[in-house]
C-alpha cells in the first residue's frame, strides 16, 4: 500500500497536499482498495463552505458507499471533473490523476492535526 | 483462528491476492486484484470461473427420494427427468415465505444432489432429510460465452453438457458431477469435484485462459439477469409469485408444502410483486431504497448497483402490482432523488 512521504493524511483515510494556503485532497491507496471498484463519486460543488470533519461527499464502490470527510476547513475552489465519467481514477491513481478537490482553507494551520506519514503506515497497519 | 468455514482452494485464493468477504458462514472470495468490473466484463465477454464451494449439497436417494422432493418443493420433477437440473423453492408450510431457492441436480434414477444456499442448508436438511456432502466436494462454476470453448482443452466432456443437463463424469481418473447450470445469465456449466482434485482442477481452468471471479461480480452478474438472491428478493414474507417466478410453481402437484397458503395468495392477488428499475447516470441505487411515483411511495428496492454492461444503476423492488412498464420513477438513495424508469426483466439479455 503506497504512502507518500510529502502527504498528511487524516484517519479517515483521505490525503491532503497543503500549498501555502490550498489543500488537494484525495483518498488513500488503503481507502481505495478497501473500497474496491469505484463507480460514482458525489464530490462538494466549487463554492460550498466546509468545516473539517464534516461529511462533504460520497464515494461509492460496487460493495458499498462511504461518506468522504473535509479534513480542512475552508472553500471548494476546484473539483477533479474527470470523476463524472471516470471514478475508477481513483482506483487506478489515487494520489495523482484521482484526486478529489481543492480547498481554499480558512486556517492552514488545522494541517498540524492531521497524520504524518509514518502515523498514518502505523494506523493502517494496525 | 477464523469462526467461519473456508473453501478447500482457500490457500489458492490468497495467493492470487484475493480480498476474502464472510458469506453465508463461509469466508469467500469477493475479487481478485483485477477487481469486480472486470471480472464481470470477462463474464459477459470471455470466461471466469468461480469458487461456490459454500453453496450446499444435500444428497437424497433410494426409492422414496422422488416423492420426498416432490411433496417438499414447489416445482414438478416429473417435467424433467434423470439427467436434468431444475430450479425449485422450498416454502414455509403457513406463509408459503420461500425458505429456499434450490436447484436440482437430478444425478441418475433414484439420487439427486439438492443445492441450497449456503446458509439455508440446514433448513433444507430439516425437511428433506439427505446426506450432506458440501464438505467433500469443491463446485467450480465455469461462466460465460467462451467458456466451453475454453474447457475443451481442460475437460472436454464437460464442455459438452447442456443447458439444464447433469452428467456424471471422470476428470483424470476422478468422478465429477457436471450440470450446465449457473447464476449469471451466460452458458456454462458447474462442476462439482471431490476435493482432492480441486486445486489441480481450478489450476487447470485458470491455466486455459479462464478468469477466476468473486463475490461481488458474481451479485453484479446475477443483478444484470435479474435473478433473485435469498435474504434479497426472497427470504420471510416474501413469496414465490411476489418474485415474479410463478413458473416455479406446479399447481397440477395435489401437495407440496406451503400449497394451501400459496394458493390463497393467488386467489386474493399478490400486494406486491418484483420489478426492475433502470436508474440515470451512474449513482448505484441500493437495497432497502424507497420508490416513488408522482411523489407517492408504491414500493422498497431489494437489490441495486451500478451495470457495468449497461453503466447506469440498476435495481430490483416490490412495487405495487399496477405499476406499468416504463413507469418515471424515483428512487430515494440516503436523500438523494435518482431518476429511474420500470423496464422489464433481465437488465442484460440471458443467453
Amino acid at each position: 500500500m503506497q504512502v507518500p512521504q510529502d502527504l498528511r493524511y487524516s484517519s479517515d483515510h483521505e490525503w491532503v497536499a497543503l500549498e501555502g494556503t490550498r489543500a488537494k485532497i484525495g483518498i488513500t491507496d488503503y481507502a481505495q482498495d478497501a473500497l474496491g471498484d469505484v463507480v460514482y463519486v458525489q464530490v462538494p460543488a466549487v463554492g460550498a463552505i466546509v468545516k473539517a470533519g464534516d461529511s462533504f461527499g460520497e464515494v461509492e464502490s460496487t460493495k458499498s458507499v462511504s461518506d468522504i470527510y473535509a479534513p480542512m476547513s475552508g472553500t471548494v475552489v476546484a473539483i477533479n471533473a474527470a470523476l463524472a465519467d471516470s471514478p475508477e481514477l481513483l482506483n487506478s491513481d489515487p494520489y495523482g490523476a484521482g484526486w478529489l478537490c481543492e480547498i481554499e482553507c480558512t486556517d492552514p494551520a488545522e494541517i498540524g492535526a492531521l497524520l504524518d506519514a509514518l502515523a498514518y503506515q502505523g494506523l493502517i497497519d494496525g | 483462528m477464523s469462526d467461519y468455514e473456508v473453501s478447500p482452494l482457500d490457500s489458492f485464493h490468497r495467493a492470487l491476492g484475493a480480498k476474502m468477504v464472510p458469506f453465508g458462514g463461509w469466508e469467500m472470495p469477493v475479487a481478485y486484484p483485477s477487481g469486480t468490473i472486470n471480472e464481470h466484463l470477462a463474464c459477459r465477454r470471455d470466461a471466469v470461473v468461480f469458487d461456490v464451494s459454500h453453496l450446499g449439497t444435500v444428497r437424497v436417494h433410494g426409492p422414496d427420494a422422488f416423492d420426498l422432493l416432490q411433496q417438499a418443493f414447489t416445482n414438478d420433477l416429473a417435467k424433467v427427468g434423470p439427467g436434468r437440473a431444475q430450479y425449485t423453492h422450498l416454502l414455509d408450510e403457513a406463509d408459503a415465505s420461500v425458505l429456499d431457492d434450490i436447484i436440482v441436480w437430478w444425478v441418475r434414477d433414484d439420487v439427486f444432489d439438492v443445492m441450497p444456499n449456503a446458509s439455508n442448508t440446514d433448513a433444507v436438511r430439516a425437511a428433506i432429510g439427505g446426506i450432506e456432502t458440501t464438505r467433500d466436494r469443491a463446485v467450480l462454476a465455469v461462466q460465460g460465452p467462451r467458456a466451453k470453448e475454453r474447457l475443451v482443452g481442460v475437460f472436454p466432456e464437460a464442455a459438452e453438457v447442456g443447458r439444464f443437463r447433469v452428467q456424471e463424469l471422470m476428470w483424470r481418473g476422478v468422478p465429477c458431477v457436471v450440470a450446465g447450470t449457473g447464476y449469471t445469465g451466460e452458458a456454462g456449466v458447474e462442476i462439482a469435484v471431490p476435493i482432492a482434485a480441486s486445486a489441480d482442477l481450478w489450476t487447470a481452468l485458470l491455466d486455459a485462459g479462464i478468469t477466476p471471479a468473486g463475490l461481488g461480480a458474481r451479485d453484479t452478474l446475477r443483478l444484470e439477469a435479474g435473478l433473485p438472491l435469498h435474504g434479497h428478493e426472497l427470504g420471510a414474507e416474501i413469496t414465490t409469485l411476489q418474485a415474479g417466478l410463478g413458473w416455479v410453481v406446479a399447481w397440477n402437484k395435489p401437495m407440496f408444502r406451503g400449497r394451501a397458503a400459496l394458493a390463497a395468495e393467488r386467489e386474493r392477488g399478490v400486494a406486491r410483486v418484483l420489478r426492475g428499475i433502470a436508474t440515470e447516470g451512474r449513482r448505484p441505487p441500493r437495497a432497502d431504497c424507497a420508490v416513488l411515483l408522482d411523489g407517492q411511495p408504491i414500493g422498497v428496492t431489494t437489490s441495486g448497483n451500478f451495470s457495468p454492461v449497461l453503466e447506469h444503476g440498476i435495481a430490483l423492488a416490490f412495487l405495487s402490482p399496477s405499476t406499468a412498464e416504463g413507469a418515471v420513477v424515483t428512487v430515494d438513495v440516503r436523500g438523494s432523488q435518482l431518476a429511474g424508469r420500470v423496464v422489464p426483466l433481465p437488465f442484460v439479455a440471458k443467453h
